[in-house]
């Protein structure tokens, strides 16, 4: 067993691909020329961007003109919902969306948007059916999250994409935590706009992309040199454009073999969980593989999150603020956990550089604390 | 294995030597920070120092501190607890016509017993806080005694705590001046070497606690109107701002001019008057007491032991008597201004006795 620091937390961020930092690396040094730039070292650059996205656009099976570069997943939700709703406009979406969408409704409805939220069932999926029961004459976009962070419960993205499709209304989909773990053809779906972040896939941070599906019109929320056709203004990060490419692309390459291992490791967990004698909840179905959302009865998730970390093991519990204390996390109260239980819940999830030796270490630290919290 | 010490980290040079002094000592140190307060709360946030210890850029620096050491460092959230028992507290006090002391209630009522679980619940046997205040062990029994820096003391402000917790803590500055305390920060090049001194009550941001009660509880502020000031014999001699405004001793801001200057006498909540009297007049050699809090085994009464009436006020000789569960308190010789609200401690020589709140 070694004893460096295991992070199970991969739903927050992954770390670097390594042939994705040595790609950055040489880029950032080699190709600093402004992609804007006439000359060959712009064109080098803006090469190299058009590459990305041409790469990116085939894994996604959409058109590269569909695809912007912007600054993560925030950007790209931000974009989308400030620049396409407008005054009188109906706007349906979950209430347990990402902040970078929940905490943007505030706002909508002060501009005079009317939105509703529609709530998860209690395993953690939203039914495409409640969203169409809330459509309206005046609905002009929905926007629900691919997978929910906190507990990985994938949703019916496509029928709900079908009812908005037929409806005339516009979907938006958060697809953050989905992307680069599953497969997904964009030319097959009807969802208009899709956010992605490479941090989630081994790609480096301040990266993502939203996708546009040809015609839909959106407004941008940065203006100025005109690139990214205009919808995203400011200098192009390309170092991190080639690196998200570069990291989708070992993604999508390694889907099958890596859900299989992650699979493995997760059915090793779930049996050594239970030869240890730990009571426990799984929460949601329908999961994507790698993250669980797990509640351990009378044990609070702050208190067993600083214990492991104590011991070199990373686990994620709510929602951190800036200052670093953390809350129950909002996703199990709308599925309508009990608050005590949502407080006594925690997010583990599998990375790729997880071994059945690392959670054999996470298991055993875990019941050590457990049963020393709860012995008190 | 190294015995695991919770040091309660603010962000302040103090709380960093501490941790230092507790690594130094030889144990394995966890820092952590309470969160108590949002100061966006309630108004005054634009007049926040960095300094102020809720403020994240003080919480940033005491990550910075245990990053430093090699400590981990969590902050936890007792947003709830502190407005329902101190904040709230603080503002009933002033609209009874008092004057709170919220820091002894924070020690008494959540610090204490708050890291104390915390402790528990991550496997620490002790806990350590920057306080100016020793803690000894006599034949089994921990007692708290003031701190070297006489300046400095804040033993005042740990009456409070629950005598059953004094032996899982550890108050390592107390035989330090705060300048040496500097020193040692800067010999270590701490991140919190220079940080101001922080401010007289650590949720108000701007230190006016008087904008503050109004702004947080204007429903039971926005009643209190204009009142008469009044004179010993109770003839009226002036108005009053509402009596919330005023604490006993207060000299400046009475708006009544006079030979010899005039001080807060009494306050009264019920007719919105307070009294103005010359200093003379201010003292008194009596006061009960409540809500006491003994740190050592309750003692026989009558009792004879020094009295402190207000922070970094002299002590003065006095005699605790007990008439079933009341608590009276003589002075050998009278003291100016005792304060209801404010907290009486009681010490034997150095050694902090207990304590209780002033009542009139």
């Amino acid at each position: 067993m070694s004893n460096s620091p295991l992070y199970f937390d991969i739903a927050a961020t992954t770390p670097l691909d390594k042939d994705v930092a040595n790609l950055m690396n040489t880029i950032n040094l080699e190709n600093f020329g402004n992609p804007s730039s006439i000359h060959s070292f712009g064109q080098k650059s803006h090469n190299i961007v058009e590459r990305s996205r041409e790469k990116i656009a085939k894994i996604l099976n959409c058109k590269s003109s569909e695809l912007f570069f912007t600054s993560g997943g925030s950007e790209s939700n931000n974009i989308v919902l400030k620049g396409v709703l407008e005054k009188g406009d109906h706007f349906i979406t979950s209430s347990y969306e990402h902040p970078s969408v929940l905490g943007l409704t505030d706002e909508l409805q002060e501009k005079g948007i009317e939105v509703t939220f529609i709530k998860p069932n209690q395993d953690g999926m939203l039914n495409a059916l409640d969203i169409k029961k809330a459509f309206k004459e005046n609905t002009k976009m929905v926007s629900i999250m691919y997978v929910n962070n906190e507990l990985g419960t994938i949703n019916p993205i496509k029928d709900i994409a079908q009812f908005c499709n037929e409806h005339n209304i516009l979907f938006h989909t958060d697809a953050v935590q989905y992307v680069g773990k599953k497969n997904i053809n964009l030319n097959d779906s009807h969802i208009d706009f899709l956010s992605i972040g490479a941090h989630k896939f081994y790609g480096p941070k301040g990266i993502g992309l939203l996708y546009c599906k040809s015609g839909k019109k959106v407004n941008p929320l940065i203006s100025g040199g005109g690139q990214e056709s205009g919808l995203r203004a400011g200098t192009e990060n390309i170092s991190s454009i080639a690196g998200m490419a570069l990291a989708l692309e070992i993604a999508h390459n390694t889907y099958d073999e890596n859900k299989k291992n992650i699979l493995e490791l997760e059915n090793y967990f779930i049996d050594t969980l239970n030869k240890a004698d730990i009571n426990y909840r799984v929460n949601g179905s329908n999961r994507l593989a790698g993250i669980f959302n797990i509640t351990f009865f009378n044990v609070q998730g702050h208190s067993l999150l600083m214990n492991l970390d104590i011991m070199g093991i990373a686990i994620s519990y709510g929602s951190a603020c800036s200052s670093g204390s953390a809350n129950a996390p909002l996703a199990l109260l709308e599925i309508g956990m009990p608050k005590e239980e949502a407080a006594c819940s925690v997010r583990i999830s599998i990375g790729k550089m997880i071994t059945k030796q690392d959670i054999d270490k996470l298991i055993k630290s875990l019941s050590a604390i457990i049963v020393r919290i709860q012995k008190k | 294995m190294k015995k695991k010490v919770l040091v309660a980290m603010s962000g302040g040079v103090d709380s960093s030597v501490t941790l230092l002094r507790i690594i130094e000592m030889g144990y394995e140190a966890i820092g952590v920070t309470m969160k108590l307060w949002e100061y966006s709360d309630v108004g005054g946030a634009e007049n926040l120092q960095e300094n102020n210890c809720c403020a994240v850029s003080s919480i940033n620096k005491a990550k910075m501190v245990c990053e430093r050491m090699g400590v981990p460092h969590y902050t936890i959230d007792f947003t709830e607890s502190f407005k329902k028992n101190v904040v709230d507290n603080f503002v009933d006090e002033y609209v009874q016509g008092r004057t709170p002391n919220p820091c002894v209630r924070c020690n008494s009522f959540i610090k204490w017993d708050t890291f104390i679980e915390q402790a528990e619940i991550l496997g620490a046997e002790y806990i350590a806080t920057g306080h100016y205040a020793k803690i000894e062990e006599k034949d089994g029994t921990y007692y708290i005694k003031q701190g070297d820096d006489t300046k400095k003391d804040q033993s005042y402000v740990l009456w409070g705590i629950p005598k059953e917790t004094l032996a899982k803590t550890i108050l390592p500055l107390g035989d330090l001046t705060k300048e040496q305390v500097r020193d040692i920060a800067r010999e270590h090049k701490l991140e919190t070497a220079d940080e101001p001194e922080s401010m007289e009550i650590c949720f108000i941001a701007d230190n006016n606690y008087k904008r503050f009660i109004k702004e947080y509880a204007p429903d039971k502020t926005a009643s209190i109107k204009q009142g008469q000031t009044l004179n010993e014999d109770g003839e009226q001699i002036g108005e009053n701002d509402g009596y919330i405004n005023y604490t006993i001793g207060q000299r400046r801001g009475i708006g009544v001019s006079n030979e010899k200057p005039l001080y807060v006498k009494e306050i009264d909540s019920d007719t919105n008057t307070i009294t103005v009297g010359e200093k003379n007049s201010l003292f008194k050699d009596t006061c009960k007491v409540k809500g006491l809090n003994w740190l050592i085994n309750e003692p026989e009464f009558p009792y004879n032991i020094l009295c402190q009436i207000r922070y970094n006020g002299s002590r003065a000789e006095a005699v605790i008597h007990k008439q079933q569960d009341d608590f009276t308190v003589n002075f050998s010789t009278p003291q100016l201004a005792i304060t209801p609200g404010q907290s009486i401690v009681f010490y034997l020589e150095d050694t902090l006795i207990g304590g209780g709140i002033i009542e009139l």
